[in-house]
């Protein structure tokens, strides 16, 4: 007889439970989705019943693409079948890498794209390296990686919900997060800081809701399934660093809350980070892994043009986990062969955030002259032509502009491919820069900075470069047709009611007309009610307290000041304050 | 990460110890603690008395090996050691008298010893740990710098409740002798290690204890392995030692070793007797007194249990063995009814065995690197003390342990 080797007392704890733990935890996220991308949409009738369930499907196909790939991979190449092959399918959990691909995407990746993105995962993330427990990368983000290197103009404009497409402006909160550094740019437009909490905002399908994210690591800490030590030292790392360079700049502490809940950095702190099979397996490695990565999103958020920079830093500590794993054994024994590692993960967290605190201070974007480069200029007679370029957010930006007479006459963009191009000519944002005769304080458009920025550049550099060789150029002051103030309102109805007089007024704001009920007693505004809008801003409105504002200054509306970030909509509620007031004290008193 | 196994202990708790007729025919297995390497004292046919000396170890501990009845030698066969290889046993025809050399004595004051006698009895005696690692007693208590004497009354591996059994049967036994070995030995403190959740234990104790003012009793926290030397003496003492407790001047003892030493103190009794736990998936687990050298065959047809699969030892650093003769460091036998192996399936690197290892090892590092004699040796496989925890805990069921034991073994060659 064969002795059967010890110990015959196993833990009650198998893979399985785990994998099963995983999917619990991963559930509310995806009914968060299929509520965010699918049932609000549809229930403000944005789009059909297909629309509804997209959200689950989008995430069904993925898990069923890495499935397939998978077992179909074990059955022509490694030709395994019957028991071998059950053991793989129940054993290997190969719709994992699908199901986090899906939930790290936009929703709108073409599903041609997210099948091949699932695909490239299961062969070149897992296969080539052998399989389950064996790759080195972790196969969702290969799968990622792949999507957004070859298809990153498909992924940029693929965040907004059919409902946040009318609402929203800005790709993804994070599109605008180095570039312009207030709270009205940054939060504001999504709302409060409380929204990018509970998941409020544009992002990838799983990745919005922080509540429901910090509540799944909650439940997978507990139930000792996930490494949990990666995802505090990596959030902890990227939290303090974020606040040393918030206090640096100035910005204060809704700044790193704003970046913690922003973007894919929770969902991969607590997923992605954590995938067993490619972390650390010593404490000290899961330790040391968890503040290096936290370093590189930094380094990827602040110092390079990619704001995402989670998914990148993930699959670069990937290839450093066995080295920390060396470091985190022999640390095990003697503390101090690791405590080096420490000193410089640590040396490079002050360091680091010194630097881009104190950079960011010096506002870094004055600097930019060299971004503008003169092409061709022409001139014939009185009119000069220029060929000039500026570089956008993902490519340079090819104008021509001619100036004729002092006078610019024509500007229009010859090239471009930046991504938030649209967002601009949506507003016709070179019109409004034509138009203007203060033409560096141009508001830049929310969500498209850097975009818009490069248009007004090119614009103010080009002039510049004229007024050198010419005169002065002559404003378009006589131009300006409607500026906000002088935009009238609208009359829709009046009655008296219990001795007051009720009026419902219009007035455009900036992507739809606003109707208000405003009601007057005794020449005084006493009540108004939003009756209609669906302005991208009116929620900063809201948030600001507009409304009450114009209603307590009612006679003295041209000293209240507009909000920035939101001119054209406060000028059309001024406008209306001012004009109701005005017919009705004419026609009454 | 700290392991709390699930218990198993009532089975056997809190149970009468059943003492069971002598059988016809002992073993005295020729072995103390892994030492097999004994000089053989008696011959075929010879008379041999209860207690007198069989054998003894050729190394310098000079271990003595008694027999547990009185009777005639007839062979000498093998059979199997509680670890599962076949050791060299003397066989011994009973005669059922109990006769022993000399008549049986009752020392009235066992303080009285000296250090020298007390030592020389412990060798004697040939007492050895009992709680599981047979190393012999005397050389603890061979050094003049002792202040601190543990108790082990821990057993932390599930189903095994001897120590418990003894402590309900002999708690005034045990304090005196704790008591005396203090005096003798001049030491300062002393603490009995319990469970936490062994409260009732402790008030068995504490109806005793008034009169000993210089012993405590130390709950310690339900965690596997709580009972390992080096986990008592950090939990107790705040204090790490390179290979041996004495190097701090602390002995930890079994408190059924603590048991032996008192029928040597006191009746100058050797070791050929232990309380061992039979249990499992049986109808009557008990706990037994039965002497050393008695087959496991014998014990099961005597409580009429069915033999099946059989461990010797706890669940988790115990041996599946065919069979069986006792020793003095066997404490447990488990009883099965079908054991299957666990199939074990591909690692995930969670990174649970490497958090469970007591001795901070990384077991998964030291299976995927087992081709690499230099990495073994920097991963210090040969710490390990097969407490088997990281196979207890890998959610792959994998068996760590014996790729642990395997890197030992290759670091070795
Ligand atoms: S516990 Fe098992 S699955 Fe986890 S790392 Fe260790 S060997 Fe691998
Ligand atoms: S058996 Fe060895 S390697 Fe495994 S946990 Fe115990 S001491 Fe560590």
């Amino acid at each position: 007889m064969n002795a059967i080797k010890g110990p015959f007392f196993r833990s009650k704890n198998s893979t399985n439970k785990m994998m099963i733990h995983l999917l619990v935890a991963l559930t509310p996220i995806i009914l968060f989705s299929f509520y965010k991308y699918g049932i609000k949409p549809f229930y403000h009738s944005k789009t059909n019943f297909l629309g509804l369930i997209y959200p689950l499907i989008f995430i069904l196909l993925s898990a069923a693409t890495t499935f397939i790939t998978e077992t179909l991979y074990e059955v022509i190449v490694n030709k395994k079948r019957n028991e071998e092959l059950r053991y793989v399918i129940y054993n290997h959990y190969s719709f994992f890498p699908g199901l986090f691909l899906a939930l790290i995407l936009p929703i709108n990746t073409p599903l041609l794209i997210l099948i091949m993105g699932g695909i490239f995962a299961i062969l070149i993330g897992k296969m080539a390296f052998g399989g389950f427990g064996n790759n080195i990368f972790n196969p969702a983000l290969i799968g990622y990686i792949f999507i957004s290197t070859c298809y990153a103009s498909v992924l940029s404009s693929s965040y907004l919900s059919a409902y946040e497409i009318d609402t929203l402006s800005s790709a993804t909160p994070l599109s605008n997060a180095v570039e312009a550094l207030n709270y009205t740019t940054l939060v504001k437009p999504y709302g409060s800081l409380f929204d990018f909490f509970i998941g409020n905002i544009p992002g990838s399908i799983g990745e919005v809701s922080s509540l429901l994210i910090l509540v799944a690591f909650g439940y997978l800490a507990f139930n000792k399934v996930i490494k949990w030590r990666i995802t505090i030292t990596y959030l902890f790392t990227f939290f303090i660093m974020t606040t040393l360079i918030s206090s640096l700049a100035n910005l204060g502490m809704w700044y790193p809350f704003y970046h913690l809940f922003s973007g894919g950095l929770l969902f991969g702190s607590v997923f992605m980070a954590t995938d067993p099979v490619t972390s650390p397996t010593t404490p000290i490695g899961q330790t040391l892994y968890g503040f290096f990565l936290g370093i590189l999103t930094i380094i990827a958020r602040f110092l390079t043009p990619y704001p995402e920079g989670v998914m990148t830093s993930i699959l670069t500590m990937n290839m450093f986990v066995f080295i920390l794993d060396g470091i985190g054994s022999k640390g095990r024994f003697n503390f101090f062969r690791a405590f080096i590692f420490f000193v410089i993960a640590w040396g490079l967290i002050l360091e680091l955030s010194i630097h881009i605190g104190s950079g960011l201070r010096t506002s870094p974007s004055d600097a930019t002259d060299n971004k503008y480069n003169i092409i061709s200029k022409e001139t014939i007679a009185d009119q000069t032509t220029y060929i000039a370029t500026y570089e956008g957010y993902q490519s340079k930006l090819k104008a021509k502009i001619v100036i004729e007479a002092n006078k610019v006459t024509t500007y229009e963009i010859l090239e471009q491919n930046d991504s938030f191009y649209h967002m601009t000519s949506d507003v016709n944002y070179i019109d409004k820069l034509l138009k203007s005769n203060d033409l560096a304080n141009v508001d830049t458009v929310s969500g498209a900075t850097y975009t818009s920025n490069a248009l007004k550049k090119l614009l103010l550099l080009t002039k510049e470069d004229y007024q050198k060789d010419n005169g002065k150029i002559i404003e378009n002051n006589d131009n300006i047709l409607d500026s906000p103030e002088i935009k009238n309102y609208e009359l829709i109805s009046e009655q008296i009611e219990n001795n007051n007089y009720v009026y419902h007024v219009s007035s455009k704001g900036f992507s739809s007309n606003i109707v208000l009920k405003i009601v007057i007693s005794a020449n005084q505004i006493i009540g108004y009610e939003v009756l209609e809008q669906n302005d991208s801003y009116f929620n900063v409105i809201i948030a600001n307290n507009y409304l009450d504002t114009l209603a307590i200054n009612q006679n003295d509306i041209e000293t209240v000041d507009v909000i920035s970030g939101a001119t054209y909509t406060s000028n059309a509620l001024k406008n209306i304050f001012k004009g109701i007031l005005g017919y009705h004290k004419e026609k009454y008193e | 990460m700290r392991v709390v196994l699930p218990k198993f202990k009532s089975l056997s708790k809190n149970k009468d110890v059943l003492k069971i007729e002598a059988p016809e025919y002992i073993y005295i297995p020729l072995i103390v603690g892994s030492d097999t390497d004994i000089t053989i004292l008696v011959k075929k046919e010879e008379y041999v008395f209860k207690g007198m000396v069989l054998g003894k170890t050729k190394g310098h501990f000079r271990i003595p090996i008694h027999s547990s009845v009185s009777g005639i030698v007839k062979d000498f066969v093998e059979k199997t050691y509680h670890d599962g290889t076949k050791v060299k046993c003397i066989k011994i025809e009973n005669d059922f008298e109990e006769r022993t050399q000399e008549p049986v004595l009752s020392r009235k004051d066992m303080s009285k010893l000296t250090k020298k006698e007390f030592i020389s009895l412990l060798q004697e005696k040939g007492i050895v740990g009992m709680g599981g690692s047979g190393f012999p007693t005397y050389v603890k208590y061979d050094n003049d710098n002792i202040n601190t004497l543990i108790v082990n009354a821990v057993e932390c591996e599930p189903y095994i409740t001897a120590d418990n059994a003894i402590i309900h049967q002999k708690a005034q036994e045990i304090l005196d002798t704790i008591d005396t070995i203090m005096e003798i030995n001049n030491i300062n403190e002393a603490f009995i290690a319990i469970k936490k959740n062994n409260q009732e234990l402790k008030d068995v104790f504490d109806n005793f204890l008034g009169t000993f003012l210089k012993i405590k009793i130390i709950l310690v926290p339900d965690i596997y392995p709580m009972g390992w030397e080096r986990y008592l003496v950090k939990y107790i003492k705040h204090t790490t030692y390179k290979k041996l407790p004495i190097e701090k001047g602390i002995v930890v003892n079994n408190v059924s070793t603590i048991y032996a030493i008192y029928e040597a103190l006191k009746k100058d009794k050797p070791l050929i007797e232990r309380l061992i736990t039979i249990t499992g998936d049986i109808k009557n687990p008990v706990n037994i007194n039965v002497k050393t050298g008695t087959t496991l065959e014998y014990i099961l047809t005597k409580l009429q249990i069915e033999k099946k699969f059989i461990i010797a030892g706890g669940p988790m650093m115990g041996v599946n063995v065919p069979d069986l003769v006792v020793s003095p460091n066997l404490n447990c036998v488990i009883i099965l009814d079908n054991y299957k192996e666990t199939l074990s399936k591909t690692c995930l690197r969670c990174g649970k065995c490497v958090s469970a290892c007591p001795t901070k090892l990384s077991p998964v590092l030291i299976k995927e690197n087992l081709d690499d004699k230099e990495k073994i040796k920097e991963l210090k496989a040969n710490k390990c003390i097969e407490c088997g925890l990281c196979s207890y805990i890998c959610p792959a069921k994998i068996n760590l342990r014996e790729y642990v034991r395997k890197a030992k073994q290759i670091e070795k060659e």
